[in-house]
């Protein structure tokens, strides 16, 4: 048996060392198939200003986080604080642009990239598939509203990891904090007609332990990514369900 | 069509997930060991082979990893000719061309202004050349307007540095660097946090919604990528001189690769017929860089621009209530 082929190797692999063993973990490994093909147009079906935590209740904070979501909470009430996000529309910030009512899109491109294009102010997510994540120094050096992601294939599941987070975001429309420390992990694959992403968050500055959430959109290549001016009225989102009516 | 993306790398994760199911555990490292010294030394060159499926044409890929396209590359020597189009249109050799500044107000940009040793001053357009005699009375009103306030100390911000979307073809202006994502279906254009979407090989919609940067669509001619703009909104101004346009806007970009591959140009051709007398053309031309580092950068350009010392700045884009 040649390793030709497997995982995509490519003609360049042919002259190595072949055992058992590795065909044993080639069958493993390559029982799916082809890479996954996760690109296209998806579009929620459902919005929540505040995040579903998966297994249900609140997100689980700290003394710290619980004082900081307080004061955000009642900052954004009476105006103290305002929502950049929405005001000036600077991003979102994670892992609340993954509760984007709006449609975006997956491109598996450039190689080396996987590239999410959101409508909602063109908000891009790089996740680097061919590099690691860059040294702590140089995240806190460049921290960014969508941090730093780097990705890898598990089967059918794009893994990403991201860091470097500025600290100017929530983590939803209700407030919630965290801390540049942040890290989260996702697992993104799709599922039929559905795209599900489920987001664990890591803050110990703000939380107790990690948590997680879980989004799902519809495949929707029949929709395409529009434009997005801040201070222009966008499209239609009556189709998705927790979207206050205009 | 549904590119098929053909990214295949990072075998050791892979390898160790599947680790459990291989019989005899020494031989598991070994083996991953072997193949993550295969993908390393094999894959990462076929991966230039495995492209994605881009559906552009071989004379015109714009989209290799790691490669953006920057409106400006400083010369290594003082050059007026180049500093003076950092972020401006490159005039036809022969007919109409875009609005310019005039020898009564000539401008010099900062990039000018640092080569040469001078000022930097505001564009002032000139109304009085064959660019200005094209414009119709209301544009030529609206430019007077704008170079009395300029002259008095105003509003020389271009719209863009404001945050605002700008347009087509004034989308081409910005001296930073453009990354571009070539799918069968569509071709996008990022642009310092700005994006464009030009859809291949359909033809207009029968009635786009007026938008600011229009309904594209795109097909290739050769080498060549011809872009058909209309549908757009009359927020915008087509050049840094806040010259205006009606609803009635019509730009066709003609996209190709010029000296070794190294240039991009982009050629268009403006018509409004409730603005203009006659279609003017102009060029932009942008450079090849190459920095594997150079990811698409966030749009967050109103993040660190706020009238800071409250000198009447246009204010950036905002919106009044959230819309959901």
């Amino acid at each position: 048996m040649k390793v030709d082929g497997v995982c995509g190797m490519g003609p360049r692999s042919t002259g190595a060392t072949v055992t058992l063993a590795i065909g044993a973990w080639a069958a493993a490994c390559c029982a799916a198939g082809a890479a996954p093909d996760i690109s296209g147009t998806y579009w929620a079906t459902t919005y929540s200003p505040k995040i579903q935590v998966v297994g249900g209740g609140e997100a689980p904070l700290n003394a710290a986080g619980k004082a900081a979501y307080e004061k955000n909470q009642a900052g954004l009430k009476d105006g103290s604080i305002v929502d950049k996000a929405r005001r000036v529309c600077v991003p979102d910030g994670m892992p609340r642009v993954l509760a984007t009512p709006y449609p975006f899109e997956i491109f598996q491109m450039p190689a080396g990239q996987v590239t999410f294009l959101y409508e909602m102010n063109h908000q891009v997510r790089v996740i680097v598939m061919d590099k690691p994540l860059p040294s702590a120094e140089a995240l806190i050096v460049d921290p960014k509203y969508n941090g730093h992601s780097i990705g890898r294939w598990d089967g059918d599941t794009l893994v990403v990891e991201s860091a470097g987070f500025n600290d100017v975001t929530f983590l939803d429309a209700s407030g919630l904090p965290h801390s540049d420390e942040m890290t989260t992990v996702e697992r993104i694959r799709k599922v039929g007609n559905e795209l599900e992403d489920v987001i664990t968050v890591h803050d110990p500055e703000m939380y107790a332990k990690d948590w997680q959430a879980r989004f799902v959109y519809d495949a929707r290549n029949d929709v395409r990514v529009e434009e997005y001016a801040c201070n222009d009225t966008h499209r239609d989102l009556s189709s998705v369900k927790g979207v206050r009516a205009r | 069509v549904k590119e098929k993306p053909m990214t295949k790398h990072h075998a050791s994760p892979a390898c160790l997930r599947a680790g459990a199911t291989v019989p005899s555990a020494l031989a598991v490292p070994a083996a991953c060991f072997l193949v993550t010294l295969v993908a390393t030394l094999g894959a990462f060159p076929a991966l230039a082979a495995e492209a994605p499926a881009t559906g552009a044409p071989p004379g015109l890929d714009l989209s290799a990893p790691g490669v953006a396209w920057a409106g400006f590359v400083a010369p290594k020597a003082p050059d007026y000719a180049v500093a003076r189009l950092f972020n401006d249109f490159a005039s036809p050799a022969a007919g109409l061309g875009p609005v310019t500044d005039g020898p009564a107000h000539p401008y010099a940009n900062n990039e000018v202004a640092r080569e040469m040793k001078i000022p930097p001053t505001f564009r002032v357009a000139d109304l009085d050349n064959t660019a200005g005699k094209n414009l119709m009375p209301w544009v030529r009103e609206a430019l007077a307007k704008q170079n009395a306030l300029v002259l008095a100390g105003k509003n020389g911000e271009t719209r863009e540095a404001r945050c605002w979307e700008t347009g087509v073809p004034a989308f081409h202006l910005n001296p930073g660097a453009m990354h571009i994502i070539q799918t069968p279906k569509e071709v996008v254009l990022f642009l310092t946090g700005r994006t464009r979407h030009i859809w291949l090989n359909v033809p207009h919609s029968a009635n786009p919604k007026p938008s600011w940067y229009g309904e594209s669509v795109g097909r290739y001619e050769g080498d060549t990528l011809v872009v058909d703009t209309i549908g757009f909104n009359d927020k915008t101004f087509v050049d840094s001189y806040r010259t205006p346009h009606t609803d009635k806007l019509h730009v066709v970009e003609r996209f190709r690769l010029t000296d070794s591959g190294n240039t991009l140009e982009v050629a268009f051709t403006v018509e409004d017929p409730g603005a203009f007398y006659q279609p003017y053309s102009g060029t932009r031309n942008r450079h090849r860089v190459v920095n594997p580092n150079n990811r698409l950068p966030e749009p967050d350009c109103s993040a660190a621009n706020d009238d800071y010392f409250n000198i009447g700045l246009e204010p950036v884009p905002t919106a009044e209530k959230s819309e959901f």
